[in-house]
């Protein structure tokens, strides 16, 4: 029993992260129809942002916090700008592989200026964590949960109760009619290259300590938050959370009472059996009732 | 000075010239309709003056300014409100949602958006108990009522309303016919109508396109009382009606 709260702890922990970085691939899919393959390495550069400014400079842990996530909201600006702007009035196709390229350059970009070895990056926290009863709660896993939850309330908040989140809705709703009530499109296509970039950085910035600094990093988490989606029903806001939390407590209790070096597979075997099964995802169906 | 006023405008799709020298003037306080069959060019005409579709040639003037070539968004801030084929009501935002958010033309709070939108009711008592459900549950006619009042929420100078008879009951075609008659004490109206009974009921001045062109111009008794003109685009019904 003592395990199986430990587990679930570290699950709901690590599964905060896919859910952030999937709420940022729905958030981006759903304004322009378009799946971001550069959503993982979002989370990619923030980390390696942090070590430039926490590590390499050795800045104040929140200064550098605050400076990396303007690093994603300026990297949001410039990814809408090059790589979705020029191709906006195109089918879907140039733009997906568009923002592929964009990930293999940004990707190699890194690699080349830090080369392939992983860096470290430390917790936000001096406490290593604290003894709950029988459960150990990683301080690090603590924030990362804890962000989540503040998020998924502004989330909900910003869509739901500000006119700016009814004008993005309205936006992914139907472009042209929004255009015809003088929402202005681009700019909120561009809020949501922004919002999602550092909702990407932020999930980069809070997993780095719990895993190394790496180039591969960005795509691995990149996966799983996309299984998360596909899993939580493409598209569908909760969905991606609850789907990004579920993946992350599977894999935790795949690898625990399973097998270690297969973790990563649980994950891809969950996705296979929804594909299979339930190609909708859990929230399938209210995603098919709004298109 | 007319509000709008349209000269000589060429709208072509790739190949396919959808609009081959349209010119017609509205003047301020009017209701002007458009009629002709499908594929005539009427629902190129209004996504032409609301910035949708890009003259080719031509000119189009508002309150004898050129907005030919200006974006949508433009447009409404300068207070030209379409209501467009399809009444493309947001699906999954709910109908004082999507009201509210035909005020995204100018500045004023959400507070004062709410209210306004509150005030909309009036108009429209039929959706008012509709108020909090989506949109994609709506039926035709609530739809049309919600696409009306949103393209009223910008406050336009001229609102463009494009079918709002289509597909609807007759009695539900009466209702929305009624609304018309009622906005058109503040709002200059253009309108587009297969319909021409209901379209011509309300104007004091109709056109008839026929494959790009105006072919005849006129007051609603005179085009009436034009018998062939009557019989080949007016459904063939004007002794009836006079």
């Amino acid at each position: 029993m003592d395990l199986i709260l430990q587990l679930l702890f570290t699950g709901i922990g690590i599964g905060a992260v896919y859910a952030l970085v999937a709420l940022g691939f729905v958030l981006i899919f759903r304004a322009t129809n378009v799946v971001n393959f550069a959503q993982g390495e979002f989370s990619m550069v923030a980390a390696y942002l942090m070590v430039v400014f926490a590590v390499d400079l050795g800045w104040p842990y929140w200064l550098s916090f605050l400076i990396a996530l303007a690093g994603m909201a300026l990297l949001g600006v410039i990814f809408n700008l090059g790589v979705y702007y020029p191709l906006r009035h195109r089918t879907y196709l140039p733009v997906i592989i568009a923002t592929i390229g964009a990930s293999i350059l940004l990707a190699n970009s890194v690699l080349a200026i830090y080369g392939p070895q992983p860096q470290v990056l430390q917790g936000w926290f001096e406490t290593p964590g604290i003894q709950l009863g029988p459960v150990y709660l990683d301080s690090q896993y603590l924030l990362i949960i804890g962000v989540t939850i503040l998020l998924v309330f502004f989330n909900f908040w910003f869509f739901e109760k500000t006119l700016l989140g009814k004008k993005l809705q309205a936006t992914s709703q139907d472009k042209e009619m929004a255009s015809l009530l003088g929402i202005s499109v681009s700019t909120m296509i561009m809020i949501t290259f922004i919002y999602s970039a550092v909702l990407g950085g932020l999930a980069g910035i809070l997993v780095a300590p719990v895993l190394f600094v790496s180039i591969q990093m960005g795509s691995t988490i990149a996966l799983k938050a996309f299984a998360a989606t596909i899993i939580g029903g493409f598209g569908d806001v909760a969905g991606a959370i609850i789907g990004g939390l579920a993946l992350g407590v599977i894999e935790t209790f795949g690898a625990a009472y399973i097998s270690v070096p297969y973790k990563d597979g649980f994950a891809f075997l969950v996705l296979v059996a929804f594909l299979i099964f339930r190609p909708q995802g859990i929230f399938g169906e209210r995603v098919a009732e709004k298109a | 000075m007319p509000l709008l006023e349209i000269n000589n405008l060429v709208v072509r799709y790739g190949e396919i010239e959808a609009l081959r020298g349209v010119s017609i003037a509205v003047e301020p306080g009017q209701v002007v309709t458009l009629l002709g069959a499908n594929g005539a060019g009427k629902s190129t005409t209004l996504r032409a003056i609301s910035g949708l579709a890009k003259p080719t040639s031509g000119d189009i003037l508002f309150d004898g300014r050129s907005i030919a070539g200006l974006g949508p968004e433009a447009i409404v801030r300068l207070g030209i409100s379409h209501v467009p084929e399809g009444r493309r009501v947001f699906p999954g935002l709910t109908v004082k949602e999507n009201i509210m958010l035909g005020a995204s033309n100018r500045k004023a709070s959400a507070s004062q958006i709410s209210r306004e939108a509150d005030a909309m009711f009036d108009l429209f008592p039929d959706i008012r108990a509709f108020s909090d459900t989506l949109g994609w549950t709506l039926s035709g006619g609530q739809l049309q009522m919600v696409a009306v009042a949103r393209g009223l929420m910008a406050k336009p100078r001229l609102l463009l309303l494009d079918e709002p008879s289509l597909g609807l009951a007759p009695v539900i075609v009466q209702a929305v016919f009624r609304i018309i008659s009622q906005i058109r004490k503040d709002t200059t109206v253009l309108l587009v109508e297969q319909n021409a009974r209901m379209g011509l009921s309300v104007a004091d001045h109709g056109f008839v396109l026929e494959t790009g062109r105006i072919v005849l111009g006129g007051k609603p008794d005179e085009l009436w009382g034009n018998e062939a003109i009557a019989a080949a685009y007016l459904g063939g019904h004007a002794k009836v009606h006079a």
